[in-house]
């Protein structure tokens, strides 16, 4: 759809002209001209006004009854009052009929303070009421769910919260039961408000009726502070406000930036805060004695970190997980590579070459094109899961812009429903996929990489022809969200074929389409850029090591064999989130040294590690992360760090100073000029340019020029073919959005901490004799997890699904690609 | 007796079957004229003929239907059978025993607005009449009626009966559409209107069951023809439901712009054993009140909006000399309080602290000043609505409040009074405390 282009008119408000832009609904447009209008259900976040408060009723000249300024779209030459004695008698009366059912309990409300209902009756209202009947009464509060409380008492029915879950998040658990004066807000069947991004309706209430238990009567208004950042807990990388009381992080709110998250966000992000301030969290240096890790001055942890890194030489080995910020990435890899003389570091698992072709900034989409593209092609990921704000924006464009949505996914997809078109292939089947689809975008053999990818020849042809002609003929921008994960299954074929299908719909340098990468990690962009990435310096330049340089498995492979000693891990720990689950196990109890930063002591630390430092926490960080849509954004620390905790920059600097080598970085802010140097296309940024909103550096014209031109992409690419079943299933898997150890430390957000479940087609288990629910064995070659089997008629017959990355039973000890099911 | 025109073979036994309703000049050569007009020359045809929506509001429907955008696109037409306002009755003697003569009503209003799918959307109390249009339905189906190419013209129509679950709201024409697409029954924000964003988003023609039914007898005598019969601005007949207290409630069909009187005491004989007319609404519970000194004037749009209130739905409601004015405010007002959707503010609560007021009032807790009260609360509903449910409420009890103010006061002093009594009474056998505060789940 294009982009609202929209001419400025005049009209009049308070007897002042005011410039708009037309169409404006009047209650913004009256904003520009410093004029307030009060209202209650009003949020444009929320789609199309309601009308239903009433509050913002104002006098139109030329119409005789007034007018909601929610709904009225300003227009040329439009005269509007909102002091006359009409406008105030009648916003007055809206104030006094709200307050009568209203408890008036303000000071025991957690909203009291900073809510809307009180500003709007000390601004508007009539100061006192006439009301001397029994107020409507409920019990209360009730848990609306185990995150929030609900009081409907003090609720005023603006709707916002119900149509929050109808028409953005389309959870569609929230209606509002009975009528009239006895209609209250709860779920439709009565269970729990349990949804990715419940929490949301926290914060559109305009008054105390719906509360964040984590939070209630932890603070007043005046006893906190609000710090702007990012949230660095999954790729979205929403900005958030943290609220901050006695160095203690509170709360997290949204910080609406229309580039980045449209003012949402998922539960995680609201809630897991928590885990920034529990007893599990890391706070001193800990050192391996024994047996055990204890406790031990900064100074001798430093020093032991050192000197095990002095023994291993250049025998070094490193990964960063996804919350490592662009600056630490940059240090690890300078000590890495420069002073340890090491190539062996890795984090995103893909070919970096690949990477550096998909990233060119021509091909790059940016979050609002998904919300104005004509097409939207999701394939090889689930946004919920993988990067859960994108979910909510694709659902946008669709809903309010009639985006056309196309589904391509091994698992099926919560967006199935909104799709125009959706369809499966294989766990397995990605590079054949994408190359079926290029060639029937693009001519050549279809029928055969469909039958790899175990996908149907039709589907993939129509697809190519909504592609194409974006279903009515009339093509138009298309943006292709995809997973990066389908570059670790099959890069060396989905890589040059993404690139083919981008050139076939001519997205390349195109205003409004494109190509968005969904990564695995949170900073996955951002590392691969400031160079944490095997063979490529940062901003995809060339290194001065010779040989080759392993990547994930290559590490695991050279660990095991002894041709790597040391292990330096940062905010990383592959028994967790790397697959091989065994084959790490092996190459961690061969590693003589481990030296780790972490916040928690996951599995792999606790058994192998000899140093770990304590971590800081994303409140706690300053430097940069890059958003999938290549928005360099800046962290700022909200609190101070927590018990002895030291920033990594820091940590990572004195390693290289006893190791004699000075990194010359004396602050934060000389770690990020220190990038911002070595990468070309971040050449002249600065963290006050970046500031709150952070920087789209593909599109600014100078940063994209500096991007090195990417190498031809391959044209001898061979897909592999998805597994034969042969009786057995094959594997594929996910990792939920509420998997990480935030959520198993955060005390609200612990109850979704999922268990294994597998996912699987109806058909197969008839076949299997399994029933939903059950309890099985799914296994492979001598590894096996339990699992509950959970039925999903949209899966394709033949697969099965399970999670990764979850603290037992994870799929990551499965090799795969075909699996077998017993009963347990 | 003025000339019958809807209601001509209502009572005849059978006029509910095919049969008899073509014998009596149904589906015949009127029906073939109106759908071998031009659209366009048809929308002309009934604005011409002057006839005004019989649902409540009054609208033009020739003019409505001319709102509809032209050109190929999903267009709908939904028949108002919610027949809901306190009083009227009238939809429903229609449907029962002439159901043909609105689907054939239907065939040409859909053939107008360029709408091949039609709904009835009809009260959910209403089962038996909706069986009866359902069976109406089938046979007209079956007689080649409805469907495609029906009776061998290019126009194809569908036609559904849609049962409401009960709520006065569901009548609304937005609330309506809500209703029917399988949402909770709310009004929606206007604009759009239904006429271009209306069931499905799609442009819709919503009609009164009355309103309808007419239409096969405008095309039958031509526009100018009706637009003779009744009074300028008001034309054709009408059917009214006069109920209360009368000695002939029931409906009839009358000539607009009639004396008043003569249909309250001719037609359906006064309120008899020496009573006399205290006050009435002439348009269903909603159009503020008439008193007995209003008796003369002429029943028709513009009379009755001239003298302050609204001809409505046509439904006439009697009460008597020997009637309080407090109980017919509480009963009013507590219908509005019940049907209120709860969605804008004005109405959700302010029918509900005006039934507390009036309940207050009845109990002897309340003052003369309690009047002004609610007359302000009144007022700041009037108007502030998102639809007219609450000025529905607000009009007919301010008006009541405005014409018996004295009968309101005098009522206050006795209640107190009695109240005072019965608490003295009480003192000395001291009856356990009620809770104050009753608790919902």
């Amino acid at each position: 759809m294009p982009r609202p282009e929209p001419k400025t008119i005049t009209f009049t408000i308070d007897g002042r002209e005011v410039q708009a832009p037309e169409n404006t609904i009047l209650v913004d447009a009256a904003k520009l001209g410093d004029v307030e209008i009060p209202v209650f259900c009003y949020e444009p976040k929320l789609g199309a006004p309601v009308g239903a408060c009433r509050m913002c009723l104002v006098e139109i000249e030329g119409i005789p009854k007034l007018q909601t300024g929610c709904s009225t779209p300003v227009k040329d030459g439009m005269v509007v009052h909102t002091q006359t004695d009409r406008v105030r008698e009648a916003q007055a009366a809206v104030v006094e009929f709200l307050l009568i059912n209203h408890p008036l309990d303000c000071p025991v409300c957690d909203k009291g303070g900073e809510c809307p209902l009180q500003d709007i009756s000390f601004g508007w209202g009539g100061g006192r009421s006439r009301f001397i009947e029994p107020k409507r009464h409920f019990q209360k509060p009730l848990e609306l769910s185990p995150l929030i409380a609900i009081d409907r008492e003090r609720c005023i029915l603006c709707y916002r919260c119900v149509r929050f879950s109808q028409e953005v998040s389309e959870d569609y658990q929230l209606i509002l039961h009975e009528r009239g004066a006895q209609t209250f807000v709860g779920t439709f069947d009565g269970h729990p408000y349990v949804a990715p991004f419940s929490g949301n309706i926290i914060e559109l209430c305009p008054v105390g009726a719906l509360t964040s238990r984590p939070y209630r009567f932890r603070a007043r208004p005046w006893d906190i502070e609000g710090s702007g950042s990012v949230c660095g807990l999954c790729p979205s990388q929403c900005n958030v406000t943290f609220t901050v009381r006695d160095d203690r992080v509170l709360r997290v709110l949204a910080r609406q930036n229309d580039g980045v998250d449209d003012g949402w966000l998922c539960d995680r992000g609201r809630f897991a805060y928590q885990a920034i301030h529990v007893d599990e969290r890391i706070t001193e240096p800990l050192l391996r004695d024994g047996g055990t890790l204890r406790p031990v001055s900064w100074e001798r942890a430093l020093d032991e970190a050192a000197s095990l890194l002095k023994k291993a030489g250049s025998r070094v080995g490193a990964l960063a997980g996804g919350g490592t910020t662009n600056e630490e990435g940059f240090l690890l890899q300078r000590l890495v590579r420069e002073v340890a003389g090491s190539e062996h570091l890795d984090a995103a698992g893909i070919d970096p070459v690949d990477a550096w072709t998909l990233l060119d900034p021509a091909l790059q989409a940016s979050m609002q094109d998904v919300e104005y593209a004509h097409t939207v092609l999701v394939v090889g990921t689930e946004p919920v899961d993988d990067m859960p704000i994108l979910d909510l924006r694709i659902r946008k464009g669709v809903r309010r812009n009639r985006v056309k949505l196309a589904v391509a996914t091994p698992r099926p997809s919560s967006l199935d429903a909104n799709a125009a078109l959706s369809l499966r292939y294989a766990p397995g089947g990605e590079g054949a996929f994408v190359a079926a689809l290029t060639a029937a975008v693009y001519g050549g053999d279809i029928e055969a990489p469909a039958a790899a990818a175990d996908a149907s020849v039709d589907e993939i042809r129509a697809l190519a022809e909504l592609l194409r002609t974006g279903g009515d003929g009339a093509p138009g921008d298309v943006v292709i969200v995809w997973g990066t994960s389908m570059l670790a299954a099959d890069g060396g074929a989905v890589a040059p074929a993404l690139l083919k299908l981008a050139s076939g719909l001519n997205l390349s340098g195109r205003e409004g389409g494109g190509l968005l990468a969904v990564p695995a990690a949170a900073n996955e962009r951002g590392l691969l850029e400031a160079g944490f990435a095997p063979g490529m310096a940062p901003g995809f330049g060339e290194t001065d090591g010779e040989g080759e340089a392993h990547a994930v498995a290559g590490i695991a492979a050279a660990l095991r064999a002894g041709d790597l000693t040391a292990l330096y891990l940062l905010h990383d720990d592959p028994l967790v989130t790397r697959a091989d689950t065994h084959g790490w196990d092996h190459a961690l109890e061969k590693t003589t040294a481990v030296i780790a930063h972490s916040q928690f002591l996951t599995a792999g630390l606790l058994e192998h590690a000899n140093v770990v430092f304590p971590a800081e926490s994303y409140a706690e960080k300053e430097g940069t992360i890059t958003h999938p849509d290549g928005r360099v954004q800046r962290l700022r620390p909200a609190i101070g760090r927590q018990g002895s905790v030291r920033a990594e920059w820091w940590v990572l600097t004195e390693l290289a100073k006893r190791l004699g080598t000075d990194f010359g970085v004396l602050t934060g802010a000389m770690a990020s000029q220190q990038l911002f140097a070595a990468v070309p296309f971040y050449n002249g940024l600065t963290l006050d340019t970046i500031g709150g909103k952070g920087v789209r550096w593909p599109a600014d014209a100078a940063l994209a020029a500096a991007y090195p031109a990417a190498p031809e992409a391959r044209r001898d690419a061979v897909y592999a073919e998805a597994a034969e079943p042969n009786g057995a299933l094959r594997l594929g898997t996910f990792r939920s959005i509420w998997v990480g150890a935030d959520v198993e430390a955060s005390p609200a957000l612990k109850f979704l901490a999922p268990r294994q479940m597998v996912e699987m087609a109806p058909s197969d288990a008839q076949r299997l004799g399994v029933r939903h629910g059950e309890k099985v064995l799914v296994g492979g070659d001598g590894a096996s997890v339990e699992a509950i089997v959970a039925l999903r008629d949209a899966a394709l017959p033949g697969s099965v699904f399970l999670q990764t990355g979850i603290t037992t039973n994870a799929a990551n000890v499965l090799d795969g690609p075909l699996v077998e099911i017993r009963k347990a | 007796m003025s000339q019958k025109i809807l209601f001509k073979n209502i009572d005849e036994p059978g006029l509910a079957t095919l049969d008899v309703y073509r014998a009596r000049g149904g589906y015949g050569d009127r029906l073939r004229k109106a759908l071998s007009m031009p659209k366009d020359a048809l929308v002309e045809e009934l604005k011409a003929s002057g006839l005004r929506g019989r649902g409540g509001a009054g609208f033009s429907m020739g003019t409505k239907a001319s709102f509809l955008p032209k050109g190929q696109m999903d267009k709908y037409l939904v028949c108002n059978a919610d027949e809901s306002e306190p009083g009227t009755f009238k939809d429903r003697e229609l449907m029962q025993k002439c159901p043909h003569m609105l689907i054939e009503g239907m065939i040409i209003a859909a053939y107008a607005a360029g709408a091949n799918k039609a709904f009835i959307y009809i009260r959910g109390e209403y089962q038996q009449q909706a069986e009866i249009l359902e069976r109406a339905i089938e046979e007209a189906k079956a007689a080649g009626l409805l469907g495609d190419r029906l009776m061998g013209t290019d126009t194809s129509l569908t036609l559904w009966v849609h049962r409401g679950a009960g709520a006065y709201i569901c009548g609304e024409e937005t609330g309506l559409l809500d209703s029917l697409e399988g949402k909770r029954g709310n009004p929606r924000l206007k604009p759009p209107f239904p006429a271009n964003q209306g069931l499905y988003q799609g442009p819709t023609l919503i009609n009164n069951v009355e309103t309808l039914a007419t239409l096969p007898h405008i095309i039958e005598m031509g526009a100018s023809e009706y637009a003779k019969i009744g009074v300028q601005n008001s034309t054709g007949t009408k059917l009214i439901s006069i109920s209360g207290h009368v000695m002939r409630p029931g409906n009839y069909e009358i000539e607009l712009g009639m004396s008043s009187r003569d249909i309250i005491y001719g037609l359906a004989g006064g309120p008899g054993d020496g009573r006399s007319v205290k006050m009435w609404f002439p348009g269903g519970s909603s159009s503020p009140v008439l008193t007995g000194d209003d008796l003369d004037l002429p029943y028709d749009f513009d009379s009755m909006a001239k003298a302050g209130t609204m001809l409505g739905s046509g439904a006439i409601i009697i009460v008597d000399d020997q009637t309080s004015v407090v109980d017919v405010a509480l009963k009013t007002a507590q219908f509005y309080r019940h049907e209120s959707c709860g969605k804008c503010t004005p109405c959700r609560e302010g029918t509900n602290w005006t039934v507390k007021m009036l309940e207050r009032i009845k109990s002897g807790e309340a003052t003369p000043m309690d009047l002004d009260l609610m007359a302000s609360v009144c007022e700041n509903i009037i108007g502030h609505c998102l639809c007219v449910l609450g000025d529905a409420m607000a009009m007919p009890i301010g008006s009541m409040v405005k014409k018996f103010r004295t009968e309101f006061e005098e009522y206050i002093e006795m209640a107190r009074a009695r109240a005072e009594r019965e608490l003295m009474a009480g003192l000395s056998s001291a009856p356990a405390a009620q809770p104050h505060h009753p608790v919902a789940a």
